[in-house]
């Protein structure tokens, strides 16, 4: 193998792979990248046998081979490199030399067959789906997605097309996030559940389209000359719409920078075990405060539009301030039933056809 | 007059009847390996307070004729073996011909069997008395009623617990012979309700034609669940012969939670203290992990190579032939191995890591493995990783780094010295003495000699020389003031989006419902839903869904909730409320205690200080004296040692000063 291509482009390939590549693992060869190099472009492609990631540069073969190559070094070693003029080739079975500026690197390989064979997504059609709008769509839910491994239904985020709509859903158990957009051209079929790790790494990438493509058991994004596939994640899904409440009939709308303001400030004093703020709806507003043993504790009001009532509930604000940092509207709307029953928060006149975050109660 | 006399026939009755009758869970035992014994395809059983009032049994079996059905009563009176060339190859459950002598000693029996439909007889016997013998009408089979146990050993009966344990305990047992024999029906009732209620496997019975594996595992689903039963893997049939065969299943990873052990030989429940010790080493090999998965293990050997007649409940087996033990554990360790590798990380995740105290890693330099150079980032890294205390077996998110950056960042440069513990601390040491407070407030005087390498302390005793781990030790001391902080209070309590199900066999849900009122306490709300589904709404604030899960599964097995073994009052009808308040209030500490040390020990650990940071004197002073004082000073919450001890004995020895 040898080809020729230039540092920069090669560093920028480089850089989304090493999110896929483990580093820890008990099988080296998934602590490489495998490159390969044909038609006038080096081919690189990571995975961590979950999620996988490909991708091209453009570069002058002067030979076809392939190799694979510890993820971090490589890219340290193009990170560092003087000169853009980037030079691959294998002259000694099994070391990969690098020629760049000055400086010449002979870099112990892994053979190409010892990388793992990458999965083919055999789906007939791709959905296309505007990239920024779809990143943007991760974003507002990701932060629900949880992080207990063992419950893997929900170590991911539910992706659903209906007609003319796309729909994100994300939980951990304790607190639900769902966002739909009006996407011309889609048709309803079944959600599938997107592994965490494949949304995360799907939020760095730049495009305008993203085309989305289903197979079997896999899904794969392509974005430019990425394409990301990642397995799908078995398991039912909990039925959102029941969850998100229609009957809270208590409501309270406020600014949202207010809002994020005094539950930062009330929950500097929330118990180091039990994070609770405590949230009193009234006529003029709502009154957060929250109690430390060891320390003390704190209050605030907030004036706010409240209707329906009054209530005392208790809520996890860091579960309130995860959401309202995703929201991008000024003003939000909080709508409660009874201490017992979730809290369902609004954004209030945003963009997106419906944007919902469902918060389930701490007993206090 | 001689002092030694010889005890009349109904009291040495009673005596060998405390032998085999404990308690009802053992009335419902022999009775229902009669049962089998006689060739049973449905044997029904009916309770009633837990079965201190009542014990009913009824089988569609060979029954007996009017001579048999009172020679039956008689010590040692059985039909199973003849001579002593059939005890060597008892192939039947019973053979000893106790039982029903030594439970028609302490209760009061009605038996009512028949050889052919209609032609049956009747025998009541009290206290071991023959009341009544008379000829009846009874369907072809045995119905055998138990009242009043121990109406007349009031010391045993005061033993007795309170009903819904020992309902529990007879529950298990029919538990343990429906999952052996899944071509017979069984079912239990206690006092009108259904508590278990299985149906004949279609696949049948074949009783020595080697397991019936579909049956099995079609019996297991019956009991426990269908979640249970797809997590589990086949005992592969090469160990399958003609003399003898090895079969069951054991659990992937996550069937640790709960404590289902189930070992049979010749459809015998056992419980082999060598057998289990043998899983037990197995999956410490294979896994390389302390959490042991469900186990069901069917060994068929020929009925005169294995001894059942060494223990009086025979839970114990002797093998004639040694080497089938270790076969059985070769079978293990294959199962082990397949239940392992088709688990969540398929290409074999290590499960555990080696077993290195955290302060002790870095200290050497130590370099890893993989030949990595710059060995001052690889000691930011272990020790990083140490302190990760969300780490669980199995996980793989174990390895993938919480938050990766785009990018990834520049090399540490060589020499750098970040987090390296080679870096001397030259302050002259202060030598002051100061006497600490030891365990219990007992005065030992210590010295602090200093601190080495900024990780741990060094202590001059009166016998030699201690070396403590100043973040294992302030990490016990964290989680000691974090359990009584928490104890104090009432936990807030999350509700969950969704219920989580969990599937319970039935003894298991029993336990769960009877602990309710003390989970409520401690945060958990849990509903039952139908059958033996049990609905988790709610959970402590600060404990994940999953870990509240495990304390659950944990809560439904365990064996004992360590409360002290208090005494019934005796009567058939109730208990003392003592009794009963007991129990609860063992429950009660026993879910707070599984809660809190769950919680305290992550959270002590996090906010302990770290290795690799200087202290000043008063700081050590207050450390170790704060640390003595502790319950338990030796230990971190992670069961890591907090104290190592050199004695003056050992470094004379070493020092060639003494040989």
């Amino acid at each position: 193998m040898e080809i020729r291509l230039n540092r920069s482009e090669l560093v920028a390939e480089l850089v989304p792979m090493q999110g896929i590549v483990e580093r820890r693992t008990t099988i080296p060869v998934l602590s490489h990248l495998l490159l390969r190099a044909e038609d006038d472009q080096l081919k690189i492609a990571a995975t961590d046998l979950e999620v996988s990631l490909t991708s091209s540069c453009g570069g002058e073969v002067k030979e076809d081979g392939a190799i694979a190559i510890q993820a971090k070094k490589l890219l340290e070693i193009m990170r560092a490199g003087a000169g853009e003029d980037v030079t691959l080739r294998i002259d000694q079975e099994g070391m990969l030399t690098i020629l760049v500026g000055q400086s010449h690197f002979k870099i112990r390989g892994l053979p190409a067959e010892d990388f793992p064979s990458l999965p083919a997504i055999d789906a007939e059609q791709a959905t296309t789906i505007p990239f920024p709008t779809f990143r943007g769509m991760v974003g507002k839910v990701a932060f629900a997605i949880s992080s207990e491994e063992s419950r893997f239904q929900l170590s991911g985020a539910l992706m659903k097309m209906g007609e003319d709509q796309l729909t994100l859903v994300a939980t951990d158990g304790h607190r639900l996030a769902l966002v739909d957009s009006e996407i011309q051209g889609l048709e309803d079929s079944e959600g599938v559940l997107v592994p965490r790790k494949a949304l995360h790494e799907l939020q760095r990438f730049d495009g305008d389209d993203l085309e989305f493509r289903k197979g079997e058991h896999h899904l794969s994004f392509s974005v430019g000359r990425r394409q990301l596939i990642c397995r799908i994640l078995e398991g039912t899904f909990p039925d959102y719409e029941r969850v998100i409440a229609k009957d809270n009939d208590k409501t309270a709308q406020c600014s949202k920078a207010e809002l994020s303001g005094v539950v930062q400030r009330v929950s500097l004093l929330t118990g180091d075990r039990a994070r609770a703020v405590k949230v009193a709806l009234a006529e003029e507003g709502l009154e957060f405060s929250a109690t430390n043993p060891d320390l003390g504790e704190a209050r605030e009001e907030l004036a706010c539009e409240a209707s329906g009532g009054t209530l005392a509930i208790g809520l996890n604000p860091d579960y309130m301030q995860q959401w309202l940092s995703a929201v991008e509207t000024d003003q939000v709307q909080l709508q409660f039933k009874d201490e017992n029953s979730q809290c369902v928060a609004y954004p209030v006149d945003g963009d997106d056809q419906r944007y919902v975050c469902v918060i389930m109660p701490i007993r206090l | 007059m001689p002092e030694i006399r010889l005890l009349d026939d109904r009291l040495v009755s009673k005596i060998a009847a405390g032998e085999v009758v404990e308690r009802p869970a053992s009335v419902v035992k022999e009775l229902v390996e009669n049962s089998l014994d006689a060739g049973a395809g449905d044997v029904r059983v009916e309770l009633a307070a837990g079965g201190k009032r009542r014990i009913f049994v009824r089988d569609d079996g060979k029954g007996m004729g009017a001579d048999d059905a009172l020679l039956a009563f008689d010590r040692h009176a059985t039909s199973k073996i003849a001579d002593f060339d059939d005890l060597e190859r008892v192939a039947t459950l019973g053979f000893r011909g106790e039982a029903l002598a030594s439970i028609a000693s302490v209760s009061r029996v009605e038996l009512r069997t028949a050889r052919d439909a209609g032609d049956g007889n009747l025998v009541r016997i009290e206290g071991g008395h023959v009341r009544k013998a008379e000829p009846i009408s009874h369907p072809r089979g045995t119905s055998i009623e138990i009242g009043s146990l121990f109406f007349n050993v009031p010391a045993r009966r005061k033993f007795l617990k309170q009903p819904a344990t020992e309902l529990r305990r007879c529950v298990e047992v029919m538990q343990g012979y429906a999952l052996a024999h899944p071509g017979t029906r069984f079912s239990l009732m206690h006092e009108d309700r259904t508590l278990l209620e299985t149906v004949p496997s279609a696949s049948g019975d074949q009783d020595l034609e080697g397991p019936d594996i579909p049956g099995l595992k079609e019996r297991i689903t019956q009991v426990f669940g269908r979640e249970l039963a797809t997590k589990l893997h086949e005992i592969p049939t090469d160990f399958v012969g003609d003399e003898e065969a090895i079969s069951g299943f054991v659990g992937d990873a996550s069937t640790t939670r709960g404590r289902r052990l189930f070992l049979y030989v010749n459809r015998r429940l056992v419980r082999d203290r060598m057998l289990l010790a043998r899983f037990y080493r197995s999956v410490r090999d294979v896994w390389r992990s302390e959490d042991f998965p469900a186990l069901f293990l069917f060994l068929e050997v020929l009925p005169e190579r294995v001894d059942v007649n060494v223990h009086p409940q025979k839970a114990e087996v002797r093998f004639r032939d040694l080497r089938f033990v270790d076969r059985v554990e070769e079978a293990l360790r294959a199962t082990l191995d397949l239940a392992r590798a088709e688990g969540e990380a398929p290409l074999g995740t290590p499960r555990s890591l080696p077993d290195l105290p955290a302060a002790w890693e870095g200290l050497g330099g130590r370099q890893r493995v993989d030949g990595n150079v710059h060995h001052e980032s690889d000691e930011v890294a272990s020790t990083g990783r140490e302190y990760d205390t969300n780490w669980r077996p199995g996980s793989p998110e174990a390895y993938a780094p919480p938050d990766r950056g785009a990018e990834v960042g520049p090399p540490l440069p060589a020499g750098s010295t970040i987090g390296s513990i080679a870096r001397p601390t030259f302050e002259p040491i202060r030598r002051g003495d100061s006497p600490l407070a030891g365990r219990g407030k007992r005065l030992t005087p210590f010295r602090i000699v200093g601190q080495y390498k900024g990780s741990l302390i060094l202590l001059e005793g009166h016998d030699g020389l201690y070396l403590v781990d100043q973040h294992a030790a302030h990490e016990r001391l964290l989680y000691e003031q974090l359990r009584r902080g928490m104890a104090a209070q009432a936990s807030a309590s999350q509700r969950l989006l969704e219920p989580v199900l969990l599937e319970l066999a039935p003894a298991e849900a029993l336990r769960l419902q009877q602990l309710t009122p003390s989970l409520e306490h401690s945060g958990f709300e849990v509903r039952s839903m139908s059958g033996t589904t049990v609905a988790l709404t709610s959970v402590p604030e600060g404990l994940s869904a999953d870990r509240a899960e495990r304390i659950l599964h944990n809560l439904a097995t365990a064996e004992d909730l360590g409360g002290s073994e208090s005494a019934g009052d005796g009567d058939e009808s109730g208990e003392t409320t003592d009794d009963r308040s007991d129990e609860t209030s063992a429950a009660v500490r026993w879910v707070r205690r599984r809660l809190l040390e769950e919680i305290a020990a992550d959270m002590s650990c996090k906010a302990a200080i770290k290795i690799h940071r200087p202290l000043a004197q008063e700081e050590m002073e207050t450390l170790i004296s704060d640390l003595f004082a502790c319950s338990q000073p030796y230990a971190c919450p992670h069961g890591r040692p907090t104290v190592l001890h050199m004695s003056d004995t050992e470094m004379e020895r070493r020092f060639g000063r003494r040989g």
